[in-house]
């Protein structure tokens, strides 16, 4: 949805704005100071839409603000809506099911009035499916994990449901994930049911990643950021001074 | 050989439309339906039984499949030309006398006719309400012979666009015509077809969509299988009139018959330079090419689809650019369901004012529909669009089974809706079935009596739906679930005060909220009954009554001494021998021994049993 150079005007709740037509929804209302919820949007990964928590309301219907292109004059988008309230109540419901304790969530399920149903308390194992973490899994460059099996038996996992062979450790998909539903631990490093060594910073002994991480990253390294500044600083103040 | 101009195409046409006709034929089904119930093996015994009388290579007298002759529930079926002669339950063991008696002599053999009091497949009540266009060669021609769909007006349209009608006119007829899309949506086909036109991309491509997931349905199958090449010269033109060079049919896995038939017919039509490179000579080219689905109902789907055919998960995208812009590869893209592209070449050769001459205004042309449920006669039916669902229920499917009303007709396929009879005079179009809570999609059409209980067809539904979503996104995998475990609890006589309204309010915004057209779609089932139907919910959740007769526990069978003939069906199919009294005496429950399982109910022919509120609940 490539933008192009012309501009389309229109309001989202009621403020007049122009944009680059394409412009995607949830940016221009951002853009304007109006907060709209998202829980399976991250700024630095591709949008996929699945979670509909930012659901806004333009025509009479609903669509996914984070993916919206604003592509025509004269647009009008609702943020806050009764109708979009109410999806959002509905989402979130649905969305709390499966992750009861979260603190975001429950945040926003008492601002919209949004209440777990007890009939889907089977299916509250923390993680919400909005597949943030195999997102970050790509975007970081590797494919270890995937949003496996359809409908509510769906669930991220490595393949035929065991400890992903492809998984380098890097934690990225922990720390993408919403909801903090991915079990892991640090130093040790373990996720996904594996255990990694971690390499050290030469000089100070900081973590620098798993073998793996490093391995994938193509740039070899044996020192830390800060140590290497300083390394690089003191070979500078080594060299002979410049002849003039 | 190969076809050099459009005026070499009308020669040949010419002279195997005039070719050696045979004296008689024998037709056997090859629908979906009759192979399963042995058609094969009918043919073979007929093939041998005519080479037992020396008739192997006759040209006069020949035996040969074709596509499905519509009467499926009694089948194997097999049609006499030029008698009309219709016969069912056909076995191998009757081949010698049909060859000797109606191949060779035009006798009826009346122990095998389908109807014996109307043996001429056209006369009977299930043909006569019928108009056959898309399945006009079903039961006519060969389904994989190229000769025979030449022979019987094939490859007219295309002859005729390509000496001499620019991809504008092509476009225009198509347009003019007022064609909506069969697959489900009734979108009108000329819009997509103009946009793409004036779409740019590097490279654009048609698609034909024989996903049909739909549980039960064959009405794509038995095109496929019946016409295929109808579908091929649909697409040629789509190609020639968009300018695209590439196309896809797009075919469930489950059929492998389907695929089979596409690839020879595809294979044939290249050979004879009526597609591939340069076709007839004109330097327009279409490389064509099957792909078998993973067979998710989802994968039918368009974007799901495309993805599928791309190479990739076959799971819906969030779009909000049409797919006659960016379908693809991110180009211009005409898809369109397998039906719709066969109703292309006769609107093309025979023009738009002829097309709408068929049908309802808005709503031209025909529909194939399949026909089945609690119904006297089912099938494949071709209607003209805008006839009265009465029309199809009453005068082709002959109405509900003896003793039995008929409470519900639910069209649409499984994300379709459930009509109340009073709505048998609706017309069966794209607009009136939508604006009545139910949808034309595919063609399903199911007929559904006073034992069929409408929370319980919810719950049905729901539960494949719920299994067939892909999980992508939260109202559809987790909203889909709600649902139907509510649904669950009514059936089982757990309701909830306040379920009724809370389904309502689940399913509406699960229609608004979901990603793609599965999830939209999925709560039809559930708002159509709520709509019309809605006491029946309310006798489940608050007096834990099923008058249906359908969820256990939830009713008690009383028999009707004044209508009870004392037949004894009820009284063999009780499992609990709570059925008593003997002779020719009506029959009584006993009501302590009755476990509440409605056989009773099914099995009585005069409607004597009927499901009461059990003593003590509500
Ligand atoms: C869940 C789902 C399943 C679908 N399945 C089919 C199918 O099996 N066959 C089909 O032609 N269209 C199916 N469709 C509709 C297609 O997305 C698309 O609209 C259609 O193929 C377009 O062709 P038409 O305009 O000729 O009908 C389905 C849609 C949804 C939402
Ligand atoms: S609506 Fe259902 S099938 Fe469609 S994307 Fe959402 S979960 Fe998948
Ligand atoms: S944030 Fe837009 S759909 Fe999830």
């Amino acid at each position: 949805m490539g933008k192009d150079t012309k501009k389309v005007s229109g309001t989202i709740d009621g403020r007049e704005t122009s944009v680059p037509r394409g412009s995607i929804l949830l940016r221009a209302a951002l853009d304007l100071g109006i907060g709209v919820p998202t829980l399976c949007h991250h700024p630095g990964l591709p949008p996929d839409g699945n979670c509909r928590l930012c659901s806004a309301e333009t025509g009479g219907r609903l669509v996914a603000s984070c993916l919206y292109p604003l592509r025509d004059d004269g647009f009008v988008v609702q943020t806050r809506s009764p109708l979009v309230v109410e999806a959002r109540r509905f989402v979130l419901g649905l969305l709390l099911s499966r992750a009861p304790a979260d603190g975001y969530l429950l945040g926003l399920a008492g601002e919209y009035g949004a209440k777990a149903d007890p009939r889907l308390a089977d299916g509250a194992d923390g993680c919400v499916r909005c597949g943030r973490c195999l997102r970050a899994c790509r975007a970081a460059g590797s494919e270890a994990i995937a949003l496996v099996g359809r409908g509510w038996g769906r669930k991220v996992a490595g393949p035929f449901y065991e400890p992903p062979i492809d998984c380098v450790g890097c934690l990225a998909c922990a720390q993408a994930c919403p909801t903090g539903a991915i079990a892991f631990s640090e130093e040790p490093r373990s996720i996904w049911g594996r255990d990694f060594g971690l390499a050290r910073c030469g000089s100070c002994g900081a973590i620098l990643g798993t073998p793996g991480e490093l391995a994938r990253s193509g740039v070899e390294v044996t020192l830390c950021p800060s140590c290497r500044r300083r390394e690089y600083s003191r070979a500078v103040a080594s060299l002979p001074p410049a002849q003039s | 050989m190969r076809l050099s101009d459009p005026i070499e195409l009308e020669a040949l046409r010419a002279v195997l439309a005039q070719g050696p006709a045979p004296v008689r034929r024998l037709w056997v089904c090859g629908g979906p339906g009759c192979l399963a119930a042995g058609a094969g093996r009918v043919q073979e015994a007929l093939q041998a039984a005519a080479g037992e009388m020396g008739l192997a290579a006759s040209v006069e007298y020949r035996t040969d499949l074709t596509g499905c002759l519509g009467l499926c529930e009694r089948g194997p079926l097999v049609g006499v030309e030029p008698e009309g002669f219709l016969y069912g339950r056909v076995g191998p063991g009757d081949a010698m006398e049909l060859v000797a008696e109606t191949l060779l002599a035009g006798r009826l053999v009346g122990r095998l006719a389908a109807d014996p009091d109307l043996p001429a497949g056209s006369d009977q009540p299930f043909y006569r309400p019928q108009t056959r266009l898309v399945m006009r060669r079903f039961g006519r021609v060969r389904p994989d012979s190229l000769e025979d769909y030449l022979a019987s007006g094939g490859y007219a349209a295309l002859g005729l666009a390509l000496a001499g009608l620019s991809p504008g006119e092509v476009s225009r007829r198509v347009e003019e015509s007022g064609l909506r899309g069969r697959g489900g949506g009734g979108f009108p086909a000329g819009r997509k077809w103009a946009s793409c036109r004036e779409a740019k991309g590097p490279a654009k491509y048609v698609v034909a969509n024989g996903d049909e997931g739909d549980p039960g349905a064959f009405m794509n199958r038995s095109l496929m299988e019946g016409d295929p090449f109808s579908i091929i010269e649909g697409l040629t033109l789509g190609a020639y009139a968009i300018g695209a060079g590439k196309g896809f049919i797009y075919v469930r896995h489950e059929y492998p018959l389907s695929v089979e038939r596409l690839g020879l017919a595809i294979g044939e039509a290249v050979s004879r330079g009526l597609l591939g490179p340069d076709i007839l000579g004109s330097g327009f080219s279409l490389d064509l090419e099957t792909v078998e689905g993973g067979g998710a109902f989802v994968c039918g789907e368009s974007t799901s689809l495309m993805a599928s055919i791309e190479g990739r998960e076959g799971q819906p995208r969030v779009k909000y650019v049409r797919s006659t812009e960016k379908g693809l590869w991110d180009c211009p893209t005409l898809l369109q369901n397998v039906e719709t592209w066969a109703n292309v070449p006769p609107i093309v050769e025979r023009g738009p004012d002829w097309f709408r001459s068929l049908g309802s205004d808005r709503n031209p042309g025909t529909k194939v529909f399949s026909l089945v449920g609690q119904v006297r006669r089912s099938g494949l039916v071709e209607m003209p669009l805008g006839s009265p669902i009465r029309a199809i229920v009453k005068d082709v499917g002959g109405g509900a089974r003896p003793g039995r009303r008929l409470k519900a007709v639910q069209t649409g396929g499984p994300s379709g809706g459930c009509l109340p009879d009073g709505a048998l005079d609706l017309p069966l179009d794209f607009d009136s079935l939508t604006a009545a809570g139910a949808i034309m999609g595919s063609g399903g059409l199911i007929v559904m009596d006073d034992l069929s209980c409408m929370v319980d067809v919810a719950r049905y539904f729901t539960g494949f739906l719920m299994g067939e979503s892909c999980g992508k996104c939260a109202p559809c995998r987790e909203g889909l679930v709600l649902i139907h475990r509510i649904l669950d609890g009514l059936c089982r006589g757990h309701g909830r005060r306040g379920d009724a309204a809370e389904l309502s309010r689940l399913a509406d915004m699960l229609s608004r909220t979901a990603l793609c057209g599965l999830g939209q779609s999925a709560a039809n089932p559930l708002l159509s009954t709520l709509r019309h139907f809605g006491e029946e919910y309310r006798e489940h959740e608050e007096e834990g009554f099923c008058r249906s007769g359908r969820c256990q526990g939830l009713f008690q069978p009383l028999i009707d001494p004044e209508a009870c003939t004392g037949c004894g069906a009820s009284q063999k199919v009780c499992p609990a021998g709570a059925v008593r009294g003997a002779g020719k005496k009506p029959r009584e429950v006993d009501a302590a021994g009755c476990v509440s399982c409605g056989a009773c109910l099914q099995a009585c022919r005069f409607g004597a049993a009927k499901a009461v509120p059990r003593p003590g609940r509500g």
